[in-house]
This record gives structure tokens, sequence and C-alpha cells, in this order.
């Protein structure tokens, strides 16, 4: 199989090479012949003979200063060059200036200084190679591998140092100067970044046959979040979020170009320096079930990704498809995001930054709830909170389908007393109920960063202080991460850095999710129009503490204080990551680097419930240890060579070994015997044990060739063997090892061929992948008996057949792009098409259940990925106070089920209570959602019977949750000392239900569903008659709350659902800074204030909080996941506002 | 040179590597450390059946306490089963349960062989004709001699006829009764029945046996009368039943983990969510039965119901409910009691299948009902007029008088009441004007939506036997 493919991947191999040969040699011929007239001189060779020589073959007339020493010796490079490189070379070496006035020739003696030393690049501190030297607008030198440079100079001139990718630095030297160090900085915007690839190559962006994507630090920090991966909103075109919206440390999952695996992963590969961390420290570390009144609600504890410190982050490289990411193996087929941390920088003495920041969240969105209308049931005329003078209680339902306000008093609940009230009290609303429970969130993010270096080490340590405390009362979290980075040059050919992050993130409470009894939002649509939240307050009934809450109304919904108060989640979270890599250069362009990668997470977590809370009568305790691990252990060699003039080719190769562990012990004790007491040993019953391990194993091997030609053609081709333990069982590894390819090409058309002059830049680029994965599943290859956690020594079948010949995935992905920038860089345009199958995936396939079980593992399916990026940016105004600069993103994916087992459609993710499913269906997206909806009639009206909307009895499809295209736009305009700047992105073309909704409005809440009231409503459709044909409705539906539970309640799927276009005014940001002048006289490096802005604005149709929502829950496939499609009670949607000051000393 | 040298040596020593260790451990990593490759019929039993009980308990509440007029889960909305308004939906939880458990009890049988333990196997024999005989009496034609071959790649199996179905039941039945004339005794802690006893699983096998006889009993085919006859009259020694209240197959939740209610854990709202229905309330008041203060709430001072079945629109205002203290009782765990089998036997003794009077089997078993709940029987119960046998009523007089006390005592047991009325149209429930499927009771449950698709041709053919896929279709011992 390997060998079947390895051949046919040679075979496409020399295609593409012959393909390349020929454009080069059309473009060659084709290209401008300059005056290279070649002069023929010895190697060493006087001033005097050269002059001589000058003058009578090549006919130059020469004049020179009379002083000037003519017996000096020129070392000549070779015996042929051209008049420029033979004045270069004088001019060097005699420490004179040659002017060349059209055939004249004037040599004249200067006073020269000679400088020599290492240019470093400004973001990792090492050597750069290929700076060129210049000065006066000639070129004097390069510098080598080294980044040594040596040049002379006339005294005083000012000596430039230009590499693409890098600002220019110009420095003027008055004496001869030794071991001068050069820092270059990398430039944002330049023509041709530096960009850091797979496996961590550092390559030039030029010679790229993919769309990379680099969002720098400072991005990430500008509008800060709770969770900083939402600062990539907007600003990476074909990046998706799906946010859990699960509190102040909810998780997001990461998407690049579409969801391609119907078993829902479809993260991207995180890697910070170096280390995964998707499955190790990353794995979110949830608890819970499902979202929709499950026996437990789903509680986010987020992962390493949210609690690395985005001060620390340097920069980012988004790796979109499977081509930019081919040589991550198998992990790296949903595209793949690179994280550098911050390294320290070569300067003098110590560098000291503190940055303060203050960030305010505010709820932004609410439902509109209506207030005319208090609690009861259809048709109550009156309301008596228990059995009164004035009739029988209606006190014990949640529906706000009760009397109007309208001035009379009732006999109501009185809080001081926790029952009925004795006298009638005034009937009416309080509007600010439900909002007033909430609270302004806080977050203060303090740090200190200590920096500096030498040529020889450089360090930088960090420190980050996090305090949060949420919307809702009782919630938050702390985190605190100490970050250290070190880089030592042992010697000129060795090199050794080390990173390690250690973070501490704990939280006394944070907030379950979803639509339960633990979950604050189910309270929050069940609070009655007519309840004050202060009569909550007292959460237990008087002298009942810690065994009878107080809850004045229906008991479906607990107390919200006893809730925030009393149910709590708390997490003790310890991560460490970290790598130490060591580099040594045999020669030149010979080295190898060898690495271990450590990424680990240590997670303490427990819940606990009081007594008397509705799902645990007697109070419940429960506690997590979670130790996940990752070891990574690689090594790269590498081969580089400049063959000659116009070629130059490199080779690396490596390997890898990873180990995953993952162990985690959950205790429960479902009741307690003394109330209010949360240990263990406090248990009712049995303390029930939920143990489970894992540990797999994936090696790997791999390799990459480069050839350039004249720096404007490139071409990658990598290659990658995985052998992935997961695919072994007890008796066989013979699926376990699988190989992949990886082509690209570039072509910098605007090198190659001359193009009208506003176009500054421009470049082709094509690639093609094959990534295998054999997932990260381990044990679905044998079939096991599951150990009981109840029953002692008990055991059962497992609802999942094994497959003992399980196979890799593969995906394969075509892309083309294009990258222009005209009117000297001031706008630039990216395109990027491409194309994905990921064929042969790895899918529990749903059996009829009279086989014994519920569903069997396979290899089937392929879901297609087709989609369009653009980005663009420009320069309007750019001057020397002024400037102004726009960002624009664009996307759209288009994604299709090309084929599934026996093609039957199989459900991702179901809705509440079984309403609705996201079906993936061949010939259909695989965000498809599927749900009863209203029974039409031919012309597409709502039939209507007795007056009530019908709906249908099977599902139909009612739209697709993913979205169609996502824009956005950014603006930032520098003037003078003051910095401002905006984002606003938007999203187009999906469908999501809200449970919110449908539960507000199938309890009356909302003032969709006041018209009517009492009255009678003649809803808008047609009525069938006898003889099957369909006049307009006539019949006054009675019954308004059965009328508007058909639409708009959970059962119609069609008519809970809801468009989530938006726009959103995602960012903005106003700054500060002291200028030069002002900060020289304080002594201090710089200082920038700034106040800023997130989700301060947003558009859209969605009737609950937040169009934006993902749902913390299990998917069809058991999983818990992310979902998307189904909004389940989301907490409301937040504004953040902050003040951030940075100091640099 | 010196460079391409150490480059040769390199990767020499890569690929050698390479070779070597790219698959070490492999195959020992791929053991499942949370699992075992290899079970007892012990660790396999407890769960089992502990896992049927709670599914049943679970259908019980929201299937057969609606059709049958036990509770009435009020509201105007669609998919209201008390007004035989029974959605596709409802199909999936018992056909998978009961499925996924068969799994389980066949690896006892299995267990039962390997560990030469005839009392395993025949405990597995009874649980799998128990649990079949409930997939059949729910579905009528299902997978039955192909069904759970799912670990061997048998992922389309063929659908099997009813009347097969209960051959097969009848034939693995007798095995079991021949397996425990010698079965010893097993682990208690494997049986949370009968503590490993094997006389009275006998004792339980063959009360199931009549059951299911009796059901079938109208059809020829099987000539079940005859085999009821055998073995009340002809050779009872050799079918030893169950001979009181303490030989009754109950699993008594005892609210000790694992052994806890599933009912325990529902919030008290969604238990009394449903209404008492004045049928199920009534009779009992009438017979001044005291097991209603064990299952009703009083509402104003007095057990009330509500009529099932009224006029969307016109709900009558909610009376008694059933008691929050039901959700641990230990009796609701109920699989087969003694007084059912006495129903049966009363039934067959009207209908002459045996020489012995009904009247005996009928009175034990409406006091044994009682009895059972730890309540006394009323003075004079069995004189009440609703109550009181009388040797001269007609067969249909007397099979409303057995089959009106045989619903109390199938309270809360799977769906027998169901089965029991879809067979002989008693008790007679009273109807009311807001039935939906024309005032109908299901036959049936229709087939899960998931089998058409994934076991398609073998769906297929079964409905084109049986006849189209809906919920009025009769099976084959309806016809």
């Amino acid at each position: 199989m390997i060998k079947h493919m390895y051949h046919k991947f040679l075979l496409h191999l020399s295609k593409l090479c012959l393909c390349l040969l020929a454009a080069m040699f059309v473009l060659t011929a084709n290209a401008q012949v300059r005056d290279n007239d070649q002069l023929t001189f010895n190697n060493n060779v006087t001033i005097a003979s050269i002059i001589d020589r000058l003058q009578s073959v090549y006919k130059y007339k020469v004049s020179y200063d009379a002083d000037l020493n003519t017996t000096k010796v020129i070392h000549l490079p070779s015996t042929r060059l051209r008049l420029d490189e033979l004045i270069r070379q004088i001019e060097q070496q005699a420490a004179v200036n040659v002017k060349n006035m059209g055939g004249n020739l004037i040599i004249k003696q200067l006073d020269m200084v000679s400088v020599n030393g290492i240019v470093y690049s400004g973001d990792d501190n090492l050597p750069l190679m290929g700076v060129t030297i210049s000065s006066n607008k000639k070129v004097l030198g390069v510098s080598n591998m080294g980044g040594k440079f040596s040049v002379r100079i006339s005294s005083g001139a000012n000596v430039s140092f230009s590499m693409i990718g890098f600002e220019l630095q110009t420095t003027a030297f008055a004496k001869n100067t030794k071991d001068a160090k050069i820092v270059m900085n990398v430039v944002s915007n330049a023509l041709n970044e530096v960009v850091v690839t797979a496996l961590g190559i550092k390559r030039e962006e030029k010679a790229l046959g993919y769309a990379v994507t680099k969002v720098k630090g400072e991005q990430l920090t500008d509008a800060l979040s709770n969770n900083w991966t939402d600062a990539l909103s907007g600003k990476v075109a074909g990046l998706n979020l799906i946010r859990s919206n699960g509190g102040p440390s909810g998780s997001n999952k990461i998407i690049l170009r579409g969801e391609s695996n119907l078993t829902g992963e479809n993260d991207a590969l995180i890697v910070v320096d170096g280390v995964v961390i998707n499955h190790g420290s990353g794995r979110r570390t949830d608890t819970g079930n499902g979202a929709y009144l499950d026996s437990e609600s789903p509680v986010d504890f987020g992962s390493g990704l949210n609690d690395i410190n985005p001060e620390d982050i340097q920069d980012i490289t988004v790796l979109k498809g499977p081509s930019a990411a081919a040589l991550y193996g198998q992990r790296g087929a949903n595209g793949a995001v690179i994280i550098t941390t911050k390294s320290g920088r070569i300067k003098k003495g110590i560098g000291v930054t503190v940055n303060s920041n203050t960030a305010f969240e505010q709820i932004s969105r609410w439902p509109d709830y209506q207030n005319e209308y208090g609690q009861g049931v259809d048709g109550d005329n009156y309301y008596s909170f228990g059995a009164t003078a004035d009739g029988a209680s209606t006190r014990s339902t949640s529906s706000a389908w009760g009397p109007k306000f309208d001035g009379q008093s009732y006999f109501q609940y009185d809080p001081v007393t926790h029952t009925g009230g004795t006298t009638r009290t005034p009937w009416v609303a309080y509007p600010n109920a439900r909002k007033d429970f909430f609270e302004t969130g806080k977050t203060y993010t303090n740090s200190v960063t200590l920096d500096g270096g030498t040529d020889k080490t450089s360090v930088r340590f960090s420190a980050t202080n996090v305090k949060n405390t949420w919307i809702l009362p009782n919630t938050g979290y702390g985190r605190n991460t100490v970050a250290l980075s070190a880089n030592q040059k042992v010697t000129d050919k060795l090199q050794i850095n080390a990173k390690v992050s250690y973070t501490n993130k704990a939280s006394d409470n944070l907030p379950s999710t979803g639509y339960n009894n633990q979950s604050l939002m189910y309270w929050n649509m069940f609070w009655v129009p007519n309840g004050d939240v202060n009569w909550l307050k007292d959460y237990w009934l008087p002298g009942k503490e810690n065994i009878n809450q107080s809850y004045p109304f229906s008991s479906f919904p607990d107390n919200p204080y006893l809730i925030s108060y009393e149910m709590l989640n708390k997490s003790t979270r310890n991560d460490v990551l970290g790598n130490i890599q060591a580099t040594y250069n045999f020669t030149k362009e010979f080295s190898i680097m060898v690495r271990t990668a450590l990424t680990s997470s240590y997670d303490q977590r427990s819940q606990q419930r009081p007594y008397d809370t509705e799902k645990f009568r007697k109070g419940m305790f429960r506690t997590q240890s979670i130790n996940t691990q990752e070891i990574n252990n690689d090594f790269l060699l590498r081969y580089a060579k400049q063959v000659s003039k116009d070629w130059s080719a490199s080779v690396s190769a490596g390997g890898s070994m990873l180990v995953n562990t993952y162990n985690r012990a959950d205790l429960r004790a479902d009741s307690l015997l003394y109330p209010g007491v949360y240990t263990l040993a406090n248990k009712a019953g049995v303390l029930v044990a939920y143990p489970y391990q894992s540990k797999y194993k994936i090696n790997s091997f791999y390799g990459i060739a480069t050839v350039g030609y004249k720096d404007y053609l490139f071409m990658d081709v990598t290659g990658r063997n995985d052998w992935n333990g997961v695919l072994a069982s007890a008796t066989s590894t013979s699926n376990v090892s699988f190989f992949y390819p990886s082509v690209n090409l570039s072509a910098i058309i605007s090198e190659i061929v001359k193009l009208p002059s506003f176009i500054s830049y421009a470049k082709l680029r094509g690639s093609y992948a094959s990534v295998g994965s054999g997932g990260q599943d381990p044990y679905l290859t044998s079939y096991n008996y599951v150990a009981s956690a109840t029953f002692p020594g008990g055991l059962y079948n497992p609802t999942l057949v094994a497959n003992p010949d399980l196979r890799s995935l593969r995906t394969t992905s075509a892309e083309i792009g294009a990258d222009v920038r005209f009117f000297g860089s001031r706008l630039g345009l990216d395109v990027a098409l491409y194309k994905s199958n990921t064929k042969s995936q790895i899918l529990r396939n749903a059996l009829d259940p009279a086989t014994g079980y519920n569903e069997a593992v396979i290899n089937a399916g392929d879901v297609q990925n087709r989609g369009i990026e653009i980005t663009a940016n420009g320069t309007p105004i750019k001057g020397k106070s002024f400037n102004w600069s726009i960002n624009y993103t664009f996307s759209a994916n288009s994604n299709k089920v090309i084929s599934l087992t026996n093609d039957l459609p199989l459900t991702l993710q179901s809705g509440p209570g079984g309403r609705g499913q996201v079906v993936a269906q061949v010939g259909n997206s695989m965000g498809a959602l599927f749900g009863r909806g209203y029974e039409r009639a031919p012309d597409g009206q709502i039939v209507y019977e007795n007056g009530y909307p019908q709906l249908t009895d099977s599902v139909k499809y009612i739209g697709n949750t993913i979205p169609l295209w996502k824009m956005s736009m950014g603006h930032q305009f520098r003037y003078k000392q003051f910095s401002m700047s905006f984002l606003v992105d938007a999203q187009y073309g999906a469908v999501g239900y809200s449970l919110t909704a449908a539960v507000l409005a199938e309890q009356g809440k909302t003032t969709n569903t006041l018209p009517g009231r009492y009255n009678g409503i003649i809803g808008n459709g047609v009525i069938m008659n006898t003889d099957g044909t369909y006049r307009p409705n006539d019949v006054v539906a009675q019954d308004i709350s059965t009328y508007y539970n058909a639409h708009y309640g959970r059962d119609n799927v069609e008519g809970a659902t809801y468009s989530t276009d938006f726009i959103k005014l995602r960012e903005a940001r106003l700054d500060y800074s002291l200028s030069p002048k002002m900060l020289s006289k304080l002594g201090l490096q710089r200082v920038t204030l700034g106040i800023y802005g997130r989700d301060l604005l947003t558009v859209t149709k969605w009737p609950g909080f937040d169009p934006e929502f993902g749902t913390l829950t299990t998917n069809a496939q058991g999983t818990p996941t992310i979902a998307r499609g189904f909004e389940l009670g989301q907490f409301p949607s937040t504004r953040t506002f902050g003040v951030n000051l940075t100091v640099g000393f | 040179m010196r460079t391409k040298i150490r480059i040769i040596y390199l990767v020499t020593l890569i690929l050698a590597l390479c070779t070597t260790s790219c698959t070490k451990d492999f195959k020992e990593l791929s053991v499942n450390p949370n699992a075992v490759d290899h079970p007892l019929p012990q660790a396999l039993l407890a769960q089992a059946i502990a896992d049927i009980v709670g599914t049943n308990m679970n259908r019980s509440q929201r299937l057969q306490n609606e059709l049958m007029q036990v509770t009435v889960n009020m509201g105007d909305g669609d998919g209201k089963i008390f007004r035989y308004d029974v959605r596709k939906a409802e199909s999936d939880y018992l056909y998978r349960n009961w499925y996924l458990e068969l799994t389980n009890l066949n690896d006892v049988y299995k267990g039962g062989i390997e560990t030469a333990s005839p009392t395993y196997q025949a405990i597995a024999l009874i649980c799998r004709s128990w649990v079949f005989s409930l997939l059949t009496d729910t579905y009528g034609d299902v997978p039955f001699t192909k069904a759970n071959q799912g670990k061997d790649g048998l992922f389309t199996p063929k659908f099997d006829k009813q009347q097969d179905i209960y051959a097969g039941i009848f034939a693995q039945l007798e095995e079991a009764n021949t397996l425990l004339k010698t079965g010893a005794n097993v682990a208690s802690s494997s049986d949370p029945v009968f503590a490993g006893n094997a006389a009275k699983w006998r004792k339980f096998g063959n009360s199931l046996y009549l059951r299911l006889l009796l059901r079938v009993s109208a059809k020829t085919e099987l000539n079940t009368p005859a085999k009821i006859t055998e073995m009340i009259d002809t050779s009872p020694s050799n079918y030893p039943v169950m001979a009181s209240n303490d030989d009754s197959a109950i699993l008594r939740w005892t609210g000790v983990s694992p052994y806890v209610s599933p009912f325990a854990t529902w919030r008290p709202a969604d238990w009394y969510t449903p209404k008492l229905a004045s049928f199920f309330v009534d009779n009992l008041n009438e017979w001044s039965d005291p097991r209603i203060g064990r299952w009703a709430t009083l509402s104003e001072g007095e057990y009330a119901g509500i009529p099932s079945g009224y006029q969307p629109g016109q709900a009558p205002p909610s009376k008694s409910t059933l008691l929050t203290s039901l959700q641990t009782e230990a009796l609701l765990g109920n699989i087969m009691n003694y007084s059912e089998l006495q129903f049966i036997l009363a039934e067959a003794a009207a209908k002459g299948w045996t020489t012995k009077p009904g009247k005996t089997y009928y009175e034990a078993g409406a006091t044994n009902a009682i009895t059972l709940w730890n309540l006394t029987v009323p003075a004079g119960y069995l004189g009440f007029q609703q109550v009181k046998w009388d040797d001269t009523y007609t067969l249909d007089q007397k099979m409303e008088l057995i089959h009106k006390q045989k619903y109390y005592a199938l309270f809360f047991t799977d769906l027998e009441q169901w089965f029991e009325y879809r067979r002989t149209g008693h008790p007679v429930l009273p109807t009311g004007p807001g039935f939906f499927n024309g005032g109908k009771m299901p036959a049936r449950l229709s087939y899960p939506t998931y089998v058409q698709t994934s076991n398609t041709a073998s769906y297929n053919a079964a409905v084109a036997a049986q006849g189209a896929d809906d919920i009025n279709t009769k099976v084959w011992w309806q016809k």
C-alpha cells in the first residue's frame, strides 16, 4: 500500500518538477539582459595595473588623487567581473571612493574606518544571515551564516542594514568598531514576512505555496477577553470560533476552513513553541452531561489553551489547510495555530515592562420581555398565592399568561414570612428582576516582564496575575502565570534554548451551563414578571438552613442565590508547558536540532450541591482528579545549500516520539449524610468511582525538501510516515503505519516578468497535500467489557462494536492562491481557493439495536469543503503625523457530505429532548438542521386547524447551522501620539435553534406573545376545506398559550429556529503614548495608556442573547463537545470596557 | 565529504531504529486498562436485571400509565399518550434497551456453560424469554434467531414471526425448567431478585411460562391451553410455580446503591406532573381498597382522579397524583408477582383448561395483591359487590372481574396491563371525547425509525409480512 503510494507520489513529483523546469526556461528566456560586460583581471593585482588595464583594454578614462597608494594589492574574488563589482572591491580594500561619470572614473582617497559585528533578528535574537549592508546607496556586503559582517566605510558615514521582512536599520560609525550588535526588527506589513511553519521551521513567506496568516501579540492584548482566542475573531480569514458560552473560563473551539470530521473532532492543532497541546493540557476539562435537563449540567473548566498568557505571546501563525500543516502529521489535518512566545532581547541592562489592565463586563442584550401580564396559566383572571378568599392557588406555575397589571391588588408572596401574604398587595411588574440578579464582571490583569541579553545569552521572565469576578454572583477565577525563556549560545556551533511556563488557575465557583436546575439561565427563563428578585435573597427557609430552600413559585427551578452560593463547581488547575532544545551546527550548511517538549496538566475539581436541590434531594459531592500529560521528543536534521548562483536547496529530515497519558479519577457521593458538609466521607450511600486511564504512542519520521530558483520560484516537497498506536490491536500492528506527502509551489511573478509599475509585488502559489490520521481515541480495536461503576465486581457489554481492522482516515486538499500588492504595498490583496476531502473517517455507525449494540466503529464517509478566503489591506493615508490603514477579510466555505456508510444519514447533534437534529446527509452540508415544522399548503402558507398552526409529523429540512460567509473590517488610525482602531465583523447565512426564545414564548414571557390575549387571534395562513382545497384561516384561536406554544414553542423546530446573522463592533481601542521627548525626561522607555471595548454593539435578529453561540453538551456520538445548532440556555452576552496601562523602564 | 559521511551514518541509524522500535509496545498498549475482555456470569447478571427492570418502570410510567388510564399527563399539545397520540419517537427507548440487555443475558448463558452452572444458564434463559416476550408483545415480529450477533459482524438481523418467537420462548422455558431440576444455588450477590435461589427461579420460570402460554392461548397454532392443562393438572410436580408472595419475582429497591429506584433521582415536580385518572382512583375507592393510601395523594381531603381523554381545551381541574413516596418504593420493581399468577390460573379455570375452581385462584389473587403491600385486607372485601366472585357469571363477567383486579396487581409492571387489555379487552376502560387515533387503543408500537435505515431489507420484509408499520397493525396473537 505504502509502496504503491510512494510510486504514485514519485510520479506526481516528477511531473511537477518537469513543469517547474519548463516554466523556468520560458521565464529566463524572456528576462531582460542587463549590461553585463565582464572585465578580465588577475586575482591579485595592484591598483596601478588595474588603472592601466582599464585605460588600455577597456577604454575608460581614469583620474586619481596624487597621494593614492597605487601599489596597494587588491584581491579580486574572480578573474572575470563587472565594473561595478570591481569598483566596490577597490573602494572596500583601498579605502577610496570611486565615481563613474559616464565612462570617466575618479578615484578619491577617503578617511576610512572598519566596522565588524553581528546582525541579530529582533524577534528571536538569532543571528541573521543575508542582511545587506550598504552605505550611500552602495552595497558593501552581506552578513554570513553566523550573522557576521565586516565592512569599511568613510568615517561618520551612515551604514544601512536591510533585509526583506525587517525594518531598515541605519547607524553611523565614526571610528573603527568591533563586535557591533545590530538588531533588526521584524516588519509586520513587509513585502516578505518570515513566518513560522510546521515543525517550527522559519520560512520566508514568499517561498510558501499555501496561505498563512500572522497575528501579532499586540493584536491579542489590545482588547483583552477572558479567553484570549476571542481576539482571533475577524483577524484571520477562514477561522471560525465556536464558543462554549460557558462562563468566565469558557472554552472556544477553533475551526479552520470548515468542519470535515463527522465525529466532531475538527479543532485546529494548537502548537506553543513547538509543543502540541491539544491532547495534553489543551484538553477541555468539562464535566456533566447533556445541556438539556440531564442528571448534571455541564461546567466548562477551560483548558490549557485558555490558560496561555496572551501577554507572553510574541505572535501567532495560522496555517489554515492540511498542505500547510502536513508536516505536523495526522494531527495537522485540521490546520494549525502556531504560537510563538516572547524571548529576551539583546539590549543594555534589563528591560522592565509593567502592564496593567482593568476590564468591566456588562450584559449587552436581553430578550424582549413583556411586562404587561403576570403569573398564571391561560385563562387565570385573578391571582392568588395559595388558596385565599380570592380563590384557589395560582402560584405554582412559571407561566405569565395570568392577569394584566391593571392597578389591582391580590394576595401575593410575602418574602418576610416566606409564605402567602395576609393582605392584598398591588399587582405590579418588576421589569428588572431578571436583570438585577447579574453583576458587572471585573477582570484585573497585571503583569511584569523582565528581559535582557547579550550576544550569547538572552533571558525573559514574566509574571502575570489575573483576577476575575464574573457577571453571576460568586463566580470567577484567579490565574497566575510565570514564564521563563532562556537562549544560550554555548559555542559558535551549539545553541540551547529553553522555554517553560507554569500556570495556576483556581476558581471557587464556575457556573453550570445549559438548561437545567443547576443552571442560572433555567431559573432566569422561569422567573415571573410579578416577582422581585430580592424576594429570593434569603434562600433557606427560616430555621431550615441547609435543609430546605425557599422558592415561592413552581417547584421546577431552584433558587438562583442557592445556585450561586451553595451549588459550587470548584477547580484548581496546574499547567506546565515547556521545551528544551539544542541546535548544533556541524557546518554552515548542516545542523541538527534535538528537542524534548512536555505539556502537563493537573486539575482537581469538585462539585457540591446542597440538600433540597431539585436534582439532588439529599445533596451531592463529587471530586475529579485529572492528570494529562504529553511528552514529545523530536529531532530535525537540516542541510541547506546555495547550489549555484541561481539554485538553492535544502533538505530537512526528522522524527518524533509522542507519548500521551490521561488519568482521571472521579469519585461521587450522590447523597450526603449530614446537610452542608461537603466531604467524600459524608456520603450517605456507596461512594461511586469512575476511574479512566489511557495511554498511546505515535512515532513518526518526516522530511521536507525545498528548491529555490533565483529567489522567485520555489518548490517544497514533504513526506511523513506515522506509526499510530491507536490503530494497533492486541494481535496486530498491521494498520498502524501510514505515509502521506505534500507538495507546494510558489512563483514571484513580479520578479519574473515586468509588471505595470503600480503592481509592486505579485505571487502565485499552489499546493497539494494528503494527510492521514488514526485519531486519538484509543481502545477502539478490541472488544472489552466495561466495569460497572455501581455494581461491585459488575461488568457489562459495550454498546459499541470494536473494529480490529480499523484504518487511518485521509484528508486530501488542494489550494491555489495569489498575493498581489499595489502602489508600493499601500494596497494588498491575498486570495486563496481551496478544496479538501476527508475520507474513510473513523465513525461510529448506528446499528439496529437488535444486533445487540448501538454502534459499530467503521471506516466510512467522505466530506468535502470548498472555499475562498480573501484578505486585503490598505493604507489610504500615510503621513508623518497621520496614518490610516484598513484590514479586510472575507471567507466563504461550502461543506458537503459526499458519501456515508451505505449513504445512510448520520445524526451529529440532537436537539433538546430529541427535538431537531443536525444530520449529515449525502449531498447536504454537515450543518443541516432537521426537525418538525409548520404544515404548509402547496403555496407555502401555514396550515391551521381549529385556529392553531399544524406541525408536520415527520421532520423536514429547516436550515443550515454553518454560516455561508464571514467578513471583517478593521481600521487603524494614528495621529501623533494617539492611535485609534476598531474592528467590525459579520456573519451570514446560518440559523440556530433557540431554546431561550422557545421557553420564554411557551411561558408567555416575551412581547411576541402579547397579541390576542383574552380576545383570541386569527393566525396568518390557510385552513383546509373538506374538499382538500384551502381558504384563508378564519378561525379564532381562543387558547392563546396553545397558540403561541404551537408557533414558537420547543416542539416547533422551525418556529424556534432563527437566523444567526450578525454584525458586531468587535473591538475598539484608543491609545495615547508619551512622546520620546517626554519619556527621556522621565527616564522611561515607553508609556502607553489605552481604553478599549469589546463586543460593543451587535446588530442581529437573534431573539436570545448572542447569535454566536456554542453549547457545551454531548454529541450524538456520545462525545462531549461544543456543539453548534442548538442554543440551550445561553448565558447573557456581554460587552467589555477596559483600561490598559503599559510602562517600560 | 565528512558531512556526507555523517549524514549517511545518521540516516542509517534512524532507519535501523525505525524498523525495530516504531511499533514497540503498541500491542501491549492497545489493551484497554479500564475494561476486561472476559466476563463471568455473576459479573453480568445483577446489573442486567436491574437495568431491565429500570427500563420497564420508566416506560410503565410514561406509556402504560397513560394508555391504561392510571394517570393523565395533562395538556393539549401533540404527542399526548393518554389521547393515544403515540409518536414514532416513543419506540426507540424500549427496543434499544431491551436488546442491549439481551447481549448481557446471552453472555450469562455462555458463562453458565463455561463455568458448568446450569442455574446461570437457566436464569439467562428465563430472563431472555421474559425480555423477548416484552419485545414481541410491544412490536410484533422482531429479530430473534439472528438477534444480538453484532459482535460477530451480523449487522442486519432478519425479523422472526411472532409465532416462531413464542415457540422459541417456550422451548427455552422448558429447557430452563429442566436445567433447574438439578441446578444449585448461585452467588446471592449476583441476583437481586431471588438471591441466587435456584428453586425460586424455577417457580418464576414456570409462572412466566403460564403468563405467556395464556397470552397466545387464542391462537390454535401452538395449542397452548393443552400445555396449561398439563402444567396445572397433569404434572404440577414437574412444573413448580409460585406458591406465595414470597415467591414473587420483584427487584426490591433497597435504596442502597446500586439498588436505588430509578425514580429516586426524579424531581418531585416531574413525578407528580401526570395526574391520577378517575378510572384508576374510582375502583379503589369503591372497593375501599387500602392500596390507594400507598399510591395516591389526597386532593381536598379525598382521593379523586380526572377523566382521561377529555376534550382539548376543556381540561378539568387536577385532583390526586401519585405519591412521591413511590419514587423510592421497593415494590415498583415488580417483574411478576404471585397475585398475577393466581389471576392467570383463575382465567384458565374460567375457560375450562383446569378442573380446579376459579374462585379460589381469584380470591387468592385479590387478597395477596393487598397483602403484598403489607396491608390488611379489609373485612368483607371479597364480599363487596364489585369484588365478589360468582360462579354463575358469564365468562365475560368473570374476565372483567379478574382483569380489574389484575390491572392493579400489574401496577408499574412493564407494559403488562396494556398487553392484557389488547388480548382481552378487559378491564373495560371509559372512553373520552378527546381520544385521537379514532378512539382506538394502539395495538403495538411502531418500529424505531433508525431500524428502517440501518436494517432496511429486514425491516421491509417484516413490514411486508406483518402489515403496515403503524400503531394499529395487530400483532399475531391479537389477530
